[in-house]
C-alpha cells in the first residue's frame, strides 16, 4: 500500500508541516511500507481485551488546588528566561502573525 | 593521570580522596580528551565555562566525578538541542529533575551528547549534527538514540553519562559500544526537563563502564517528583546493597522467540555462553515463550509516533525554537517553521502518528495497538509469576556500518528485542557479554536482562554476578 499524494498532503496539513514534492513522494513510500507492516496486528484476536495506556498501576494523581508558593517563586525567577526564548515579542507579550487572511 | 579513560565512579572518587588529582584538574583533563577525540562526534556542546560545573565539595559518590548528559535533558542556561535544528539556539530556562539531583550530589558536567533527532532512531544517523562514530570501529555507528552518551563512556571521554530510552535508546548504543546501560522501570526516574518524545514510554537512565557505577547513579537520580506525576511514590532502595551477593537459586527465563530468525548466529553463541555462565553460578535457567515478540514492533511504531505527533505539536515557531521568517499568516508560521526545523525522521513519525490517529483509522491502528499492548504486558506478567528475570540479546547484531539501514523500516526492525520492556514498562539492562571479531576490529555484544517492575535491585545483582565472573 502506498499513500496517494492527496492523502499525504492532507495529513501534512493536519500535522502543520509544509512538505515539498520530493518529501511527499518519499513519505508516501515510507509510510506505505510501515503501514503494510502494521497489518500483522490483524492476526491477533483482541476481542474483549481492554486497551492499555499505563502499566505501573498509578492512577488519578491529584494535588490540592493550592498555589505552591515555593514553585511559584521559582517560576517567577524563570519568567525572564522563558520570555527570552520568544522568537517575536512586544514587551513581555508573544507576537504572532495575523490569523485570518485579509480580504 | 595516565589512565583517566579507564576511571570508574569508584576509582575517580578514590583518586579525588587520595588527592591524586583535584576535581578541577580531572575536569580539565577530560575536556582535553574530548577535544582530542572530536572526530567521534560524541558531543554536541562542551560545557567548559564555570557556571555549569556544579559543586564538587560534597562528599557523595558522584561529587567531582565528570559526566556527560544527553542533549535532550535540560541544564539551565545552556543550549539544549535534542539534535534538532528547530532547537539549535534554545537555552534551557531550568534544570531537569535529574540534573538538579546530580548537581546536589556534586556532579561535574562535561558536555551534552549527540543523539538521533528528538531521540528518534537506533543509530544516531538521524542527528541534525551528524552521526556519532563507534569507538570500536569508526566505520560503524555508535547506536542510538543515546549514541553520544554511549560512545563518550566507551571511549573514556566521561566517567558516566545519562541517556534516555523510549524503545531501546539506552540499551542499543550500550550494546553496540560495549558499555552498561539501564532503562529503569517506567516511573522510577523523573522526566521533568527531558524533551519528550513519547511520554508513555520515555525513561532516563545511566550509561556506565560497569554495573556498580550504574547502581550508584541510580541511587542519585531515582525517586518521586511532583513535577512528573508518572513517578512512583515507592521508596528508592540502595541499589548497591545486593551487589556481590550470590545468585544461587534465582530463576532465569530465556525467551525462545529471541533466538528466531534475524539473530546473528555469532551473537546467539555469545548469549548462550552467558546463559551457561548463569547456570554455573547456580541459577536455574529455563526456556519460556513471549509469543507476541513478533508483533511488539508494530504496536510500538503505532503508539510511539501517535504520542510524537501530539508531543511535537509544541514546536510551533511561536514560543521558542526556530521561527520561519517572511510569513504573512500564523498558519504559515506553523507550516514553514516546522518544515524548516524538523529533519526527515521527526517529519516521518509526526506524519505516521497523525495518520494513524486521523478519523477512520484510530480504531484499526491506535486502539488495536493498545489492546495488543495489554496482551504483551500479560505475557510478561505470566513469565514473572515463575521467574526473577528474563535474559536474551539486546540487539540482533553488532553495530551496523554507517548507512547500512537503507529504509526506515529496516532500522525499526533492529529494535525487536528492546521495545517490549518499554511497552510493558519493565526495567532492563544491557551489559557487555563479549566481542565478535570482524576484520581487525572487535565488536561488542550486549546481553539484556529484563526484570519485574521496580526490581532494578535484582537486575543489578544478577548483572553484577555475571560481570564479576566473566
Amino acid at each position: 500500500m502506498k499513500l496517494t499524494q492527496k492523502e499525504v498532503e492532507h495529513i501534512a496539513r493536519l500535522a502543520r508541516i509544509k512538505l515539498n514534492e520530493k518529501e511527499i513522494e518519499k513519505i508516501a513510500e515510507d509510510l506505505g511500507l510501515v503501514l503494510n507492516y502494521f497489518d500483522k496486528l490483524k492476526e491477533i484476536n483482541t476481542e474483549g481485551i481492554e486497551p492499555t495506556a499505563q502499566v505501573t498501576g498509578l492512577e488519578n494523581i491529584f494535588r490540592e488546588d493550592k498555589i505552591n508558593t515555593e514553585m511559584a517563586e521559582i517560576s517567577g525567577e524563570k519568567r525572564g528566561k522563558i520570555l527570552a526564548q520568544f522568537p517575536h515579542k512586544k514587551e513581555d507579550h508573544l507576537k504572532v502573525k495575523q490569523v485570518f487572511e485579509s480580504r | 593521570m595516565d589512565d583517566i579513560k579507564k576511571l570508574t565512579i569508584k576509582s575517580a572518587k578514590a583518586g579525588l580522596e587520595k588527592k591524586e588529582f583535584t576535581a578541577d584538574e580531572l575536569r580539565k583533563e577530560f575536556l582535553k580528551l574530548i577535544k582530542k577525540e572530536e572526530k567521534l562526534n560524541a558531543f554536541i556542546s562542551i560545557l567548559d565555562s564555570e557556571p555549569v560545573i556544579g559543586v564538587y565539595k560534597l562528599k557523595t559518590n558522584l561529587s567531582g566525578v565528570p559526566c556527560a548528559i544527553k542533549d535532550n535533558i535540560l541544564i539551565e542556561g545552556t543550549i539544549t538541542t535534542a539534535a534538532s535544528k528547530i532547537l539549535k539556539n534554545y537555552v534551557a530556562a531550568y534544570d531537569a529533575a535529574v540534573v538538579e539531583k546530580l548537581k546536589s550530589a556534586g556532579a561535574v558536567f562535561l558536555g551534552k551528547t549527540n543523539l538521533d533527532e528528538f531521540a528518534m532512531g537506533t543509530t544516531t544517523e538521524n542527528s541534525a549534527f551528524g552521526v556519532t562514530l563507534n569507538p570500536n570501529d569508526h566505520s560503524r555507528v555508535a547506536g542510538g538514540s543515546s549514541g553520544g552518551s554511549a560512545a563518550a563512556v566507551a571511549a573514556g571521554l566521561a566517567v558516566y553519562a545519562l541517556g534516555s530510552d523510549t524503545g531501546g535508546s539506552i540499551r542499543a548504543p550500550a550494546s553496540f559500544c560495549g558499555v552498561v546501560g539501564l532503562k529503569p522501570t517506567y516511573g522510577r526516574v523523573s522526566r521533568h526537563g527531558l524533551i519528550a518524545m513519547a511520554s508513555g514510554f520515555d525513561q532516563i537512565g545511566p550509561i556506565t563502564k560497569n554495573v556498580e557505577d550504574a547502581a550508584m547513579v541510580m541511587n542519585v537520580i531515582a525517586g518521586h517528583d511532583q513535577l512528573d506525576s508518572t513517578t512512583s511514590p515507592k521508596s528508592v532502595p540502595d541499589y548497591t546493597k545486593n551487589l556481590g551477593k550470590d545468585i544461587k537459586g534465582y530463576k532465569i527465563a530465556v525467551a525462545k522467540e529471541f533466538f528466531k530468525t534475524g539473530l546473528n548466529s555469532k551473537v546467539a553463541n555469545l548469549i548462550e555462553k552467558a546463559i551457561a555462565k548463569f547456570q554455573s553460578l547456580g541459577a536455574h535457567v529455563d526456556y519460556v515463550s513471549l509469543p507476541l515478540t513478533d508483533y511488539a514492533l508494530a504496536v510500538y511504531y503505532i503508539i510511539v509516533p501517535s504520542e510524537i505527533s501530539a508531543n511535537l505539536a509544541r514546536f510551533d515557531g511561536v514560543r521558542y525554537g526556530h521561527s520561519a521568517s517572511d510569513t504573512k499568516l500564523l498558519i504559515e508560521t506553523y507550516l514553514f517553521s516546522r518544515a524548516e526545523g524538523f529533519g526527515p525522521e521527526p517529519k516521518r513519525r509526526i506524519m505516521l502518528g497523525t495518520y494513524v490517529l486521523s478519523a477512520g483509522y484510530y480504531d484499526a491502528y491506535y486502539l488495536k495497538a493498545q489492546k495488543v499492548r495489554t496482551l504483551i504486558k500479560q505475557s510478561f506478567d505470566k513469565v514473572f509469576e515463575k521467574f526473577d528475570v528474563i535474559v536474551g540479546p539486546t540487539m540482533p547484531t553488532t553495530a551496523p556500518k554507517i548507512g547500512e539501514f537503507e529504509t526506515p523500516l529496516s532500522a525499526y526492525l533492529a529494535d525487536i528485542y528492546t521495545v517490549q520492556a518499554n511497552l510493558a514498562g519493565l526495567p532492563a539492562i544491557s551489559i557487555p557479554c563479549g566481542t565478535i571479531e570482524d576484520g581487525n576490529k572487535n565488536l561488542p555484544v550486549g546481553l539484556q536482562i529484563i526484570g519485574k517492575h521496580f526490581d532494578e535491585e535484582k537486575i543489578f545483582q544478577i548483572a553484577y554476578a555475571y560481570e564479576s565472573n566473566r
